[in-house]
């Protein structure tokens, strides 16, 4: 890899365009306070009152019906259930979590957890569209896209906008995709299922050429499309853009396969992250971060792990493979001076039921419904008050009852949290002005530094 | 769309000047006034009750839907000033006052309206100089009422409910959160308050948009529209709906804040706190409603939906006009009619056309827009050669006669038919559909034959009701729907949008709020939907489709036996292993102890070993979702002795056998529930009834001994939990089609004699079965009429649950004749296929003219393709668009003649000079006064390419797909487009999600597309390949191979200096040609045609 900067430093030329590129650094509206965005997307429905979202009252209450006018869920739903999972207090601020999070509760003081969250529709399609894109629809760009054509990304070796599940959650693409806006926006999706950073991406390496060959041969091909971009007498700004492209996969070649390869990191770092896919993906995102990548979006698994209608205990079990890799992404981004410009935030595209399921599908009756009603999300770092709760569900943590926080909220936060003012980041498409906020989003300033 | 984008919510904002203004001047006073004198001000109304919150019915902490504070179910309320309670306690229950006192003992009188007493109260007592009095509720102060002073400000009489948060609020937090949440403005006097249009807009009408507009608009439900103060004041089937001035006495409001028994509106939810206050503001105030700039669809006394003259002026509704051609000053170049309408445009606004391009760049662009791939280099040389006058129309029909021809249009019209070779599906089980191809052939024949395009939409639609002798020939078209999603409302979607470019489907819910579609046209098409099924089209005789059915049901039996059998025999095993429980956790202590191997003791207690190694696994375990081993792991962990042990393992084999007892006899009282196996297998019955469940740290402890290792956890049994220790099934029972149980973990090892050759038998007569099913016959996918048709009721909001009125089968009003008419024939399909199709039809010909033009000139007349509303844009050229519109029906609805029609014209023969001054004025190209770049193939177009420069392309026309490998050497479309599983390589290249209608092909560049070029294999071997035709075909001579190669790639000859860069390039390349090959094959002038 010696001869790796002598080669970079030959594509001068094309250094020199990508200063006026789409993805290089533009200014944010006013001063930013994260520079970059970790989603921890726990998909399939995150239950708040398992985890973060502690209520008394359905223990009290337990297989009661639950008090007042029934609440229509997607799904026949009986008498409200307990949590199986224990809560304790954490840190300074004694924010509550459930011992299925224990690690990420010993990081309560840093985190800013959100319990009024609510959204419209209680299926994972929908949701999934609201909580990426900011509408029930498809077709709409990704927050990620939106950020990188407000801000450009730091690192021009890689792209702005990465997305790591292994597999594919239910959507798939549309969820990173930049429709409307330009390509160069949209996320690049990388299955990290592999555990060989080389096979992560698909054609990452080329077997049969050599750098040093791929170098001269993209020169030549740098002076083709240069000859004929000469012929035509105005610029092309696409074939540009493809120019640019050619360059940023060469570079990738070199510093994907490092960036993405995790046995870099010591052992003991590796030990603290734990095994799994998810493990993995948090500590790719720390270092993805730590090179500069703008956004990057973590699914949690392939299709929707944590849409468990059947039994709740499975959260707790799949709690134990992402409470300490979210615990040491956080402490990591901490020690490494990171965490105070990168915003991380962990959900779902909706919340579960306090009431326990009754579709007997598998003859047994310990799982939660979808709910968009009222549920949790929690930020931390980017300009975001640590050791705080913000909102509240009531009683039995079915419906907001204080500060209801939109997902339209919940992005124009990030937004403003990224130095952008949701409301003038619009790209014109169809004769009108989208935005990621489509015309509502509240700031919630309550929970800003 | 819905109403959200709607422009009176967009413009309808707070002024931020006047709220930040009335921020900062308050702020001021909140922290330069001592809180104590602050205090005084301030007016706190306590609530003595339980915890209340102002929210939403519905809400949890609301569950009984109390909008207001005062009419909340009961609660006893006192008013405060500072410290001191200086006005009433009442008690008052939903919202009327039932008793309470003053502050000096008089009693009230009972049966008020809470809120009046308390607004005559506070007006009484609040001293005039007071600038606001607050209210606070509830002991915990989640909710504050704001009152401001009568004479300061005319909002007085009104409560205004802020929901905010927070337990123990102090004035001045209060004061800065109402603050904050920008009541600043109004708080602060007439000149801040906002003007009367910003609060309608900001705060009424896009509440009443929100909420209302859906039914009581254009579908007037109960006579009621709400949409203009008229509307209100006349009100629907209850009287008035607002009586200005009168809060209580406006039913809207009491219908808002859901007082009243049977009118609680929005149906199904209820406006927050905030938008009932301002609701009640808005009325106390007048209604005051602006001037409307755009009156909705108008409503005639009889209440029906009745499309307005304007509306019906819209350009795209209009009959297709006959235009005359138009006169061109400068019109030498002019060649065809089209020319003239360009250039009467061009001439209009002073644009200059750029000339024609040369030759070799116009049959580059013509057969790479008819074939989808490269003109060959004696396919130029020819044009080249031939210098009459017909040349080019000579390589237009050339192109035309050609079967590739078909394939580059057909693949066009499945983007918009949402072709796919797999059924819709969300399962990671992707299954091919066998017979999905003979649409997408069909599709391409009726290309290549010129198919009239009326007869393609026809038989699209209803091939199946058309004349007998036309059947066979256009069955497979009903493809169209039938492959597409099973839902008649993505029926209604694509048809309106792809045959005559409108969203009907935004008229599910309400009506269009833009075009001329009430809710009811949705579902009069719906029913047309509704009223049809899907059918299959055997291609075969009766007979054999008989025989392959009694086969597959033969099958379907046995498996059936075998499942019953080995169920029957599993729960024996499972029951002789378990009443072993305590032997087998005494061998697994003497293992776990070090004392024997597991071997050693399953072989010395005549155990089995796998089930024994199985529980010495589980009690190694630290995590446990039950307690019944508690006990043992904590005789472990003090390394209890063997006495200990026996006594727990015998106790634990007690309760292990009295669950699984328990969970048999609420089985069987289950299966009595359901109503025998019957039920057992209907999941509707499985949903509704009340059936049983073991308490949940029995089930859990049943799971570990006994469960199928799938069936708890669904797909993730892998993940999450490995089955219980005495479960051994048949492969495939209760799993997904992923899971296949081990050798040792099959029940087949523990049967004997008579039972395992039995199971053998069944299992051999099941493979016999399979052996003998002959491979599915082909079929058509279709549909055909139901047996009874029928009308289907609109539901209201597009909930299914309220249905409204009957919604007649019928077509579009806009795009009738007068009064549509009842579709009466069976379903109806035929004869929306005839209107759709119809001459008379305005938009039919239009929309397909535009789709052909926008792919030859990379936009459309109407740069819309499949919205031709108000929303959609408006032809730069209507008159050309109607000329063409005109040409294609005379010409029997021939595309192939509006092909030759546009490609004949000088403008499309245009080149793509770049002329400085048209460019100032139209960037976009939007009057063509040049050609248009197409900057990326598609890709299809992209990958058929370097197959066909390389020389390995294989041309046969149809068949079924296959998946998109290294081997595959057909073109892009007959490899396999998946719904749920999308090939990666298409969608890197922008391929259309086959999920939905697409009108148009983006084109994204990204490194991840570069990779490709660079590093995949495909376009390495390809290189090599080509690299190998021109070795073959030029032999060793560099200069003759690179001249061949520009002549194969770009159709052109390489100029000097590229001759040049590639000599220098292979001098140094170490290896040589693929390599610079694979640089072509990568350039921006091999990816794009201009």
């Amino acid at each position: 890899m010696v001869g790796l900067a002598g080669l970079l430093g030959s594509a001068g030329a094309a250094q020199a365009r990508e200063a006026a590129s789409s993805l290089s650094i533009k200014a944010p509206h006013f001063p930013a306070r994260a520079k970059h965005v970790i989603f921890l997307f726990l998909n399939g429905g995150l239950s708040q009152v398992d985890s973060f979202d502690p209520k008394p009252e359905l223990d009290r209450l337990d297989g009661q019906p639950l008090p007042g006018a029934t609440v229509r869920t997607e799904r026949k739903t009986g008498n409200l259930m307990r949590s199986p999972f224990p809560f304790k207090k954490y840190g300074q601020s004694g924010i509550e979590v459930s011992e299925i999070f224990s690690k990420v509760g010993e990081m309560a003081d840093d985190l800013c957890v959100v319990r009024s969250m609510h959204t419209e529709v209680p299926n994972h399609e929908p949701s999934l569209y609201m909580m990426t894109c900011g509408s029930n629809q498809p077709g709409r760009p990704s927050f990620g896209s939106w950020v990188t054509y407000g801000l450009g990304t730091e690192n021009q070796n890689m792209p702005g906008f990465v997305v790591l599940c292994p597999g594919t959650p239910v959507v798939g693409p549309p969820l990173w995709n930049s429709t409307f806006l330009p390509a160069v926006y949209q996320g690049t999706y990388i299955s990290n299922r592999e555990t060989d950073p080389e096979k992560l991406i698909n054609y990452i390496r080329n077997g049969r050429v050599s750098l040093v060959d791929q170098r001269a041969q993209l020169d030549l091909l740098a002076k083709l499309n240069q000859t004929h971009l000469e012929r035509q007498r105005e610029s092309d700004q696409q074939l540009e853009a493809s120019i640019q492209s050619s360059e940023i996969a060469f570079r990738m070649q070199a510093e994907a396969p490092d960036v993405f390869d995790i046995t870099k990191e010591s052992e003991a770092t590796r030990q603290r992250y734990g095994e799994g896919e998810f493990a993995r993906a948090c500590l790719m995102a720390l270092r993805l971060v730590e090179r500069g990548v703008r956004v990057v979006q973590i699914y949690f698994g392939n299709q929707q792990p944590w849409d468990t209608h059947t039994d709740i205990q499975v959260q707790g079990k799949l709690a134990r493979q992402a409470d300490a890799p979210i615990a040491a992404l956080l402490q990591d981004l901490k020690s490494r001076g990171l965490l105070e410009n990168t915003l991380v935030i962990c959900g779902s595209e909706f919340g579960r039921t306090p009431v326990v399921e009754t579709g007997a599908k598998f003859g047994i009756q310990n799982g939660r419904d979808h709910n968009h009603f009222g549920f949790t999300m929690w930020l931390a770092g980017g300009g975001v008050k640590g050791g705080m709760t913000y909102g509240a569900t009531d009683d039995f943590g079915f419906k907001v009852a204080e500060d209801p926080v939109h997902v339209h909220d919940l992005h124009a936060t990030i937004l403003h949290l990224m130095g952008l003012d949701h409301e003038k980041l619009t790209y014109r498409y169809s004769g009108r002005d989208f935005r990621l906020t489509d015309v509502e989003g509240r700031v919630i300033s309550n929970i800003l530094t | 769309m819905n109403g959200v984008g709607s422009p009176e919510a967009v413009s309808g904002r707070f002024n931020p000047w006047q709220c930040l203004f009335g921020l900062c001047s308050l702020l001021l006073q909140v922290f330069a006034e001592p809180a104590d004198h602050l205090a005084d001000k301030v007016y706190l109304l306590r609530g003595a009750g339980k915890r209340w919150a102002m929210l939403p019915a519905g809400n949890p902490d609301n569950p009984g839907g109390d909008t207001h504070p005062l009419q909340s179910r009961s609660h006893r309320l006192s008013l405060y000033k500072g410290h001191a309670r200086v006005g009433i306690s009442m008690n008052h229950q939903k919202g009327r006052v039932v008793g309470g006192d003053m502050v000096d003992g008089r009693g009230f009188p009972v049966g008020l309206d809470s809120v009046d007493v308390f607004e005559a109260v506070l007006a009484s007592l609040m001293p005039k100089n007071d600038a606001i009095a607050a209210l606070s509720l509830g002991c915990d102060v989640s909710a504050f009422v704001l009152c401001c002073r009568k004479d300061v400000d005319h909002h007085v009489r009104s409560a205004w409910l802020l929901a905010l948060g927070g337990s123990s609020m102090t004035l001045r937090k209060l004061l800065a959160v109402l603050l904050l949440s920008g009541w600043g403005a109004t708080l602060f006097g007439q000149e801040l308050a906002p003007s009367r249009v910003e609060f309608f807009e900001a705060r009424i009408r896009p509440v009443l948009a929100k909420n209302c507009f859906a039914c009581h608009t254009e579908t007037h439900l109960g006579g009621l529209r709400v949409d203009s103060r008229e509307g209100l004041l006349r009100g629907g089937n209850s009287g008035p709906a607002i009586e200005p001035g009168n809060v209580a006495g406006s039913l809207l409001i009491r219908a808002v804040s859901h007082t009243m028994e049977r009118l609680k509106m929005p149906l199904g939810g209820s406006l927050t706190a905030r938008e009932i206050a301002d609701l009640k503001t808005w009325v106390q105030e007048g209604a005051f409603w602006p001037e409307t700039v755009v009156s909705p669809a108008s409503v005639s006394a009889t209440g029906k939906y009745v499309i307005r003259p304007e509306q019906k002026e819209f350009w795209s509704f209009q009959p297709i006009a006959k235009p005359p051609i138009p006169a061109v000053k400068e019109g030498r170049w002019i060649k065809t009619p089209i020319d003239s309408f360009i250039g009467a445009k061009l001439e209009e606004q002073g644009l200059k056309p750029a000339g024609p391009a040369d030759k070799r760049t116009l049959i580059r662009r013509a057969t790479f827009d008819l074939l989808g791939l490269p003109p060959t280099p004696a396919e130029v040389e020819a044009f080249l050669a031939d210098d009459s006058p017909q040349a080019f129309a000579r390589v237009i029909d050339r192109l035309l006669a050609s079967p590739h021809y078909g394939e580059r249009w057909g693949r066009y019209w499945l983007d918009l038919a949402r072709y796919a070779d797999d059924p819709e599906s969300r399962e990671d089980l992707i299954l091919l559909d066998a017979n999905a191809f003979r649409y997408r052939d069909w599709v391409i024949k009726a290309f290549n034959d010129d198919l009239p395009y009326d007869t393609f939409v026809k038989a699209q639609l209803a091939a199946d009701l058309m004349p007998e002798s036309e059947r066979p020939k256009l069955l497979p078209a009903l493809g169209f729907h039938a492959l597409g999603r099973k839902e008649e409302d993505d029926r209604v979607d694509v048809t309106t949008q792809t045959f005559l470019a409108l969203t009907v489907a935004c008229a599910k819910c309400h009506d269009h709020k833009f075009d001329p579609v009430p809710t009811a046209d949705f579902y009069s098409l719906q029913g047309v939907f509704k009223s049809s099924e899907l059918q299959e089209y055997p291609l075969v005789s009766d007979e054999e489709v008989h025989a392959y059915k009694e086969i597959t049901r033969q099958m379907k039996e046995k498996e059936e036996e075998i499942y019953k059998f080995v169920q029957v025999q599993k729960a024996v095993l499972a029951d002789i292993l378990l009443a072993q429980t305590s032997q087998y956790m005494m061998a697994a202590w003497d293992v776990m102890k070090g004392h024997n191997t597991s071997e050693l003791a399953a072989s010395g207690a005549g155990l089995d070993l796998r089930t024994l190694n199985r529980w010495i696994k589980y009690l190694r375990k630290n995590e446990r979702d039950h307690t019944y081993l508690r006990a043992w792991d904590s005789m472990m962990a003090r390394n209890g002795t063997r006495q200990e042990a026996q006594l727990l393992a015998d106790g634990f084999q007690r309760a292990v056998l009295a669950v699984v007892l328990e969970n048999k006899q609420i089985e069987e009282r289950n299966y009595i529930k359901l109503g025998g196996s019957e039920g057992a297998k209907d999941r509707k019955v499985k949903d509704t009834t009340n059936i049983e469940f073991l308490e949940i740290e029995k089930r859990y402890l049943w799971r570990d001994m006994v469960d199928d290792p799938c069936k708890t956890n669904g797909c993730q049994c892998g993940l999450l939990f490995e089955g219980g220790i005495v479960f051994y099934g048949d492969k495939g029972d209760e799993h997904h089609g992923f899971f296949q149980l081990a050798e040792e973990d099959k029940i087949d090892r523990f049967l004997q004699g008579e039972w395992k050759r039995h199971l053998a038998r069944l299992r051999a007569e099941l493979a016999g079965l399979k052996k003998a099913l002959p491979p599915r016959y082909p079929l058509l996918h279709g549909y055909r009429d139901s047996d009874h048709p029928q009308d289907v009721h609109i539901a209201i909001r597009g909930d299914e649950n309220s249905p409204g009125e009957i919604a007649p089968r019928q077509f579009l009003q806009i795009l009738s004749q007068g009064a549509p008419k009842p579709l009466t024939k069976g379903s109806g399909r035929l004869e929306l296929a005839e209107a759709i199709a119809s001459p008379e039809n305005p938009l039919t010909a239009r929309v397909m003219v535009n789709r052909i033009w926008q792919h030859h000139f990379g936009q459309g007349i109407v740069r819309t393709p499949s919205n031709f509303g108000q929303l959609g844009e408006r032809p730069t050229h209507p008159l050309l668009l109607d000329y063409l519109a005109r040409q294609f029906i005379e010409n029997g609805w021939s595309l192939k003649a509006i092909h030759r029609e546009i490609m004949l014209s000088a403008t499309y023969q245009w080149s793509t000079s770049y002329i400085a001054d048209n460019y100032e004025r139209d960037p976009d190209n939007r009057l063509l006064w040049r050609a248009n770049f197409t900057h990326r193939l598609d890709a299809e177009a992209l990958r058929d390419a370097i197959l066909s420069v390389a020389g390995s392309l294989d041309p046969t026309v149809g068949g079924p797909a296959r998946q998109l490998t290294e081997g595959h050497r057909r073109r892009t479309l007959y490899s396999v487009i998946s719904r749920g599983d999308l090939d990666r390589t298409l969608v890197l290249f922008d391929f259309p999600d086959p999920n939905g209608v697409s009108a148009q092909r983006t084109v994204t560049a990204g490194p991840l597309q570069q990779l490709y070029f660079l590093n995949g294999e495909f376009v390495m071997t390809q290189a090599k390949v080509l690299a190998e035709r021109l070795q073959s075909e030029s032999g060793n001579d560099d200069l003759a191979k690179i001249g061949r190669v520009y002549q194969l790639l770009y159709a052109r000859p390489p100029a000097q200096a590229e001759i040049e860069i590639g000599l220098a390039f292979l001098a140094k390349s170490h290896s040589g040609w693929p390599q610079y090959l694979q640089a072509l094959l990568a350039s921006g002038e091999f990816g794009s045609v201009n």
